[in-house]
């Protein structure tokens, strides 16, 4: 059955890119200009090929058809997002990390929420078993998007990190730089404050350890 | 019937021996091979008419393969064993692919239900708008339709409101007040949309839900 085989496989390939590409032009479709449509088409097939997502280059599209924007610019938007997410995917791949589309989004985000594809890379590569890829890129991307400069977001994500700070502490680190934004904290002192505190978690405690050491009436 | 002939016989029939240099009890043997092979060496060829061959190559026609047949027997003739195991994966592949094209695209509703299921968080929009008539919400979580999540007003206080179940990841977003004015969310960072106005964002995250 080896020739039957074969086409199957080859027929099954073709209607899964064919479904996807019906896929994309029907939530396109009475919503955009033909161009558009036909622009976002080429772009999604492009990233599929790529490994990339291609739901935000359609929801772009939706996005700027819904705010009233030129074809024009409609298109120029789109093929941004489609930047980001090959800049995004490159960064997180060249540190070894596998990247699915969840990750690919988080780090398009950072990127446009202003960092560069080094800090993306950078705060990938801090991921470790208990804090996933996905979730180090949303906070860096949010850190960002506040305001929180570049330097000091990859800076307070790597401390977070490397202090051990839970999962549920580390995502809420945007929730504490905006609650200190609203006190009238400036978002880059609010985030040197939480990096101060998290290297001071990482640190040893020298205190402790001296008492363990010189303790003279211990048997 | 098949006779065994003697090898010494045989070596006669070959012609790598005389008959006479055979035993006497040998030769009478010698000559009934010699007798056989003659008669098939002068045997004349059978004839057939005409109207027997058209017969057959009229019945051979008739049963012969159609081009259907031939692709079906080109495609399912056995090859290497290895690659029958290949058979129901690709069908399960190929049907796989068939619901996926037999499914209409979701509408809002339907990815609010999903979500709901999935890894989701319920999460509530606000915006103080004391002069709106209609406040709606609009991102990526509703395919930015500016008319599909309307917020509810809260009392007469101008606050407005909705809760939505938002699935894991990043989320974009912007309030439309009454219809036309796209605002921000003042409670959530923004980042550049690309067409000349900021985006809210908020994001959901899988692993315990909390909202960044």
């Amino acid at each position: 059955m080896k020739r039957l085989s074969v086409c199957l496989v080859v027929l099954g390939g073709l209607a899964h890119g064919l479904a996807a590409q019906g896929d994309v032009r029907a939530r396109l479709v009475g919503r955009v200009s033909p161009e558009v449509v036909q622009l976002v088409s080429t772009l999604a097939d492009s990233a599929r090929r790529l490994g990339l997502p291609d739901a935000p280059l359609v929801d772009k599209a939706l996005e700027g058809a819904a705010k009233g924007a030129a074809p024009d610019r409609i298109a120029a938007a789109v093929q941004t997002v489609f930047g980001q997410l090959n800049v995004a995917a490159t960064a997180i791949r060249s540190t070894g990390t596998s990247a699915g589309a969840q990750e690919i989004e988080a780090g398009a985000f950072a990127l446009g929420a202003g960092l560069t594809s080094d800090d993306v890379a950078a705060i990938a590569r801090t991921a470790d078993g208990t804090h996933p890829t996905m979730a180090v890129l949303q906070v860096g991307g949010a850190l960002a998007a506040m305001g929180v400069p570049r330097g000091q977001t990859v800076g307070l994500v790597q401390s977070a990190v490397r202090s051990g700070l839970p999962l549920g502490d580390l995502t809420n680190l945007p929730a504490q730089v905006q609650a200190a934004a609203a006190g009238g904290v400036p978002p880059a002192a609010a985030a040197a404050g939480l990096e101060r505190a998290a290297e001071a978690r990482a640190a040893p405690n020298p205190h402790a350890n001296s008492k363990a050491k010189t303790n003279p009436h211990r048997p | 019937m098949k006779r065994e002939w003697n090898p010494l016989v045989k070596q006669v029939l070959d012609g790598e021996r005389g008959i006479e240099s055979l035993p006497p009890d040998l030769r009478l043997e010698a000559e009934d091979a010699r007798r056989l092979l003659l008669d098939a060496i002068e045997r004349q060829a059978v004839s057939l008419s005409d109207s027997v061959d058209a017969r057959v190559m009229a019945r051979v026609r008739r049963r012969a393969a159609t081009p259907w047949s031939r692709a079906w027997h080109w495609l399912s003739a056995p090859t290497v064993p290895r690659w029958v195991v290949m058979v129901p994966i690709a069908a399960a592949a190929v049907l796989l692919m068939l619901m996926r094209t037999s499914t209409p695209p979701a509408t809002v509703e339907q990815r609010t239900a999903l979500t709901g299921q999935r890894d989701s968080v319920y999460v509530r929009f606000e915006l103080y708008a004391p002069r709106a008539s209609r406040v709606t919400v609009a991102g990526t979580f509703n395919r930015w339709d500016p008319t599909a999540t309307p917020l509810v007003r809260l009392g007469s206080d101008g606050m407005w409101t909705v809760t939505l179940a938002l699935p894991s990841g990043q989320h974009q977003y912007g309030f439309i007040v009454d219809g036309r004015n796209w605002v921000t969310d003042p409670a959530a960072p923004a980042v550049d949309d690309g067409f000349g106005r900021r985006n809210s964002v908020v994001s959901v995250n899988p692993i315990n839900g909390r909202i960044l």
